[in-house]
């Protein structure tokens, strides 16, 4: 036993004597690169241990969790939020059961009228406006309810995009194009000052929902151009498979084209969910209290000034953190999603 | 489809697609007219009465709000080039790095990728502003004799100044697609054959040179639409110097619609603008990838 874990120490330490010292240039690098990098780690922790004043962060933890939320409401963004990462788990982690795999994606799907029914309230809890959302709570509600209405869009663009219908495929080309083509900034700032401009007198839409509608015409584009490629990769013969066999249009593409052209998109496709969790944050600038907004607001509280570090880097972790969540759980889905097609 | 149904369904989508923009539009002018607003571009001729810290040509705030759209349109050119220079330079380095054999260097720099794309943009530029720059004591950070200096009035090189607006932009910018720009090159590189490199090493050419004159020419048609996209992102995502207090295009159309309320006509400009922006980069762009095709052509 002891033999063979020296031995393997002695093969790791012969590989690492190669790919590290293996010419003068290579050692030189290798040895500036160690120097640096304990410098930095050294000068970071010190000054993440004996320098930093943590009590920016552990003080108001509730807030960048759920904003101005009233306080004896926050179990039901505090239970939202914990049922979205207790799924997470169940997904990655969970036993193998097959009718517990079949009810995921359900269970998935239910989180966003779960999430909205316990941050309106209305039937058996108060209710409570969306001024007061705010933190993680607003910031996750954002990416999810975006995301959720974009997909479908964002297939119906590229659907029109491929259409053999002139009229109808200029002015997706059109939509998407424009889009693509602007800051989302601008699209944004569209949402929160022009929607109500475009609307007839009297109507108003809240703040979050003209912030999440901006987000969907912004993220339909570019999802209609991923799933256009993963469109465009299907081989022509399955569509004249399909022909042959009497499918109708409509059963072509519900069939044999998305669900080939989504599989395809789907590293794209994370990306660009990661992309609108990061991108909420622009929201910081209009307005919206969302995890930035809520960090912007606490530096500006004389009690706090100038403590910039501690909080952009307990923001930089959590952001990190979530990010990190959303590409394993798509990594783990594009797996599963191999694996089924290796079986056929 | 027959054709009679095609014309028939096209013509449907047309009535839906008029109808929705007409409600739109005359939504907006019952709006308009209302608010008692209207729709024209004579304010544009107007002092625009409001100062800029930064300008490349000379303006004074009794200047034209036209005039004033056209500094910040140079402004926002300047960071855009500048930043793409560097986040080109930076990306080459790191994505080399990620591709070479030390592991070290490959560890740092894959570690370096992740932090950067895994955190908005924005609170990285509000990061480079408020500790980079802002905290810096008044006096220097680094202060060579009228060589470089760096506090929080900016940067100073051999006379040149960036203002710390400027310099927290264009490191914010440049950083975070070099990130970007870096998985390109990699994936450029990764894209040539194996036995290239076998080749010429088995030729007893240097890894150095092997890379330069054998691999990158190969990688390059691989390498050029990605880095395009990424520098239209980054001409995108410099609109986010408004968070920094930077006068691009978009803070000073920001502040024109906080001035005069001309919120449509302000976003048409920003429109064309961008269009401008993305016409200038691709066509650049499609230019040096002709040039590319053509001196493969000799060789």
């Amino acid at each position: 036993m002891l033999n063979i874990t020296l031995n393997s120490i002695k093969i790791s330490l012969q590989k690492l004597k190669k790919t590290l010292f293996s010419t003068l240039l290579n050692t030189i690098i290798s040895l500036v690169i160690i120097l640096i990098t304990c410098l930095v780690c050294l000068n970071t922790f010190g000054w993440l241990l004996y320098n930093a004043n943590w009590k920016v962060i552990t003080s108001n933890l509730p807030l960048y969790a759920f904003g101005s939320f009233p306080p004896d409401e926050q179990w039901r963004p505090a239970t939202w939020i914990i049922s979205l990462l207790l799924l997470s788990i169940v997904t990655l982690f969970g036993p193998e059961w097959k009718w517990l795999r079949k009810n995921l994606i359900s269970a998935w799907a239910g989180t966003v009228p779960l999430g909205l029914y316990l941050l309106y309230g209305g039937i058996g809890l108060s209710p409570i406006s969306s001024r007061h959302w705010g933190g993680l709570t607003l910031t996750i509600l954002l990416t999810v309810c975006s995301s959720l209405l974009s997909l479908p869009l964002g297939i119906i663009l590229a659907l029109c995009r491929q259409s053999s219908l002139q009229l109808i495929q200029k002015i997706s080309s059109i939509f998407i194009d424009v889009m693509r083509a602007v800051p989302l900034i601008a699209v944004l700032f569209f949402g929160q000052l022009l929607i109500p401009l475009f609307l007839p007198v009297g109507i108003e839409v809240d703040r979050v929902w003209r912030a999440i509608f901006a987000f969907t015409l912004f993220v339909s584009a570019y999802i209609a151009e991923d799933i256009r490629g993963g469109l465009q990769s299907i081989p022509r013969n399955q569509i004249e498979a399909a022909n042959s066999l009497g499918l109708n249009q409509y059963q072509i593409i519900r069939f044999i084209l998305i669900p080939q052209a989504l599989r395809i998109a789907l590293p794209a496709l994370t990306n660009q969910s990661i992309g609108l969790f990061q991108n909420t944050s622009l929201m910081a600038i209009l307005g919206l209290v969302e995890l930035l907004g809520v960090g912007r607001s606490i530096l500006a509280n004389p009690e706090f000034i100038g403590q910039y570090i501690e909080v952009y880097i307990w923001l930089a972790c959590v952001y990190w953190f979530v990010c990190t969540i959303m590409a394993i759980l798509a990594r783990h889905l594009e797996q599963r999603l191999t694996i089924n097609q290796a079986n056929f | 489809m027959k054709r009679s149904k095609k014309i028939f369904l096209q013509l449907g989508a047309c009535i839906i697609f008029i109808s929705v923009v007409g409600i739109l539009i005359n939504n907006l002018a019952i709006n308009l007219t209302r608010t008692g607003l209207g729709f024209n571009f004579n304010w544009l001729f107007k002092p625009a009465s409001f100062a800029l810290a930064e300008h490349p040509l000379p303006y004074n705030s009794s200047d034209s709000y036209a005039w004033a759209l056209f500094i910040g349109w140079l402004n926002s050119l300047k960071v855009i080039f500048s930043s793409l220079i560097l986040a080109t330079i930076l990306g080459i380095l790191i994505g080399l790095a990620r591709t070479v054999k030390n592991s070290l260097l490959g560890l740092i720099s894959a570690g370096y990728i992740t932090i950067i794309r895994q955190t908005p943009l924005l609170l990285q530029l509000m990061f480079w502003y408020f500790v980079g720059f802002l905290s810096l004591k008044d006096d220097m950070f680094i202060n060579i004799e009228s060589i470089f200096r760096i506090s929080n009035q900016g940067i100073n090189i051999l006379g040149l100044t960036l203002s710390s607006e400027f310099a927290a932009l264009l490191f914010g910018l440049s950083i975070f697609t070099s990130a970007y720009i870096a998985e390109v090159i990699r994936g450029g590189i990764l894209s040539v054959s194996r036995g290239q490199w076998e080749a010429f090493r088995s030729l007893g050419i240097s890894e150095i040179k092997g890379l330069f004159s054998i691999i990158i020419p190969q990688a390059l048609p691989a390498i050029i639409p990605g880095l395009t996209s990424q520098y239209l992102n980054l001409a995108k995502n410099s609109t986010l110097a408004i968070a920094v207090g930077y006068s691009d295009i978009y803070a000073i159309n920001d502040t024109i619609i906080n001035q005069t309320g001309r919120a449509i006509e302000c976003f048409l400009i920003l429109l064309i603008s961008f269009l401008l922006f993305n016409l200038l980069i691709s066509n650049c762009m499609e230019f040096f990838n002709r040039l590319i095709i053509n001196s493969k052509k000799y060789n």
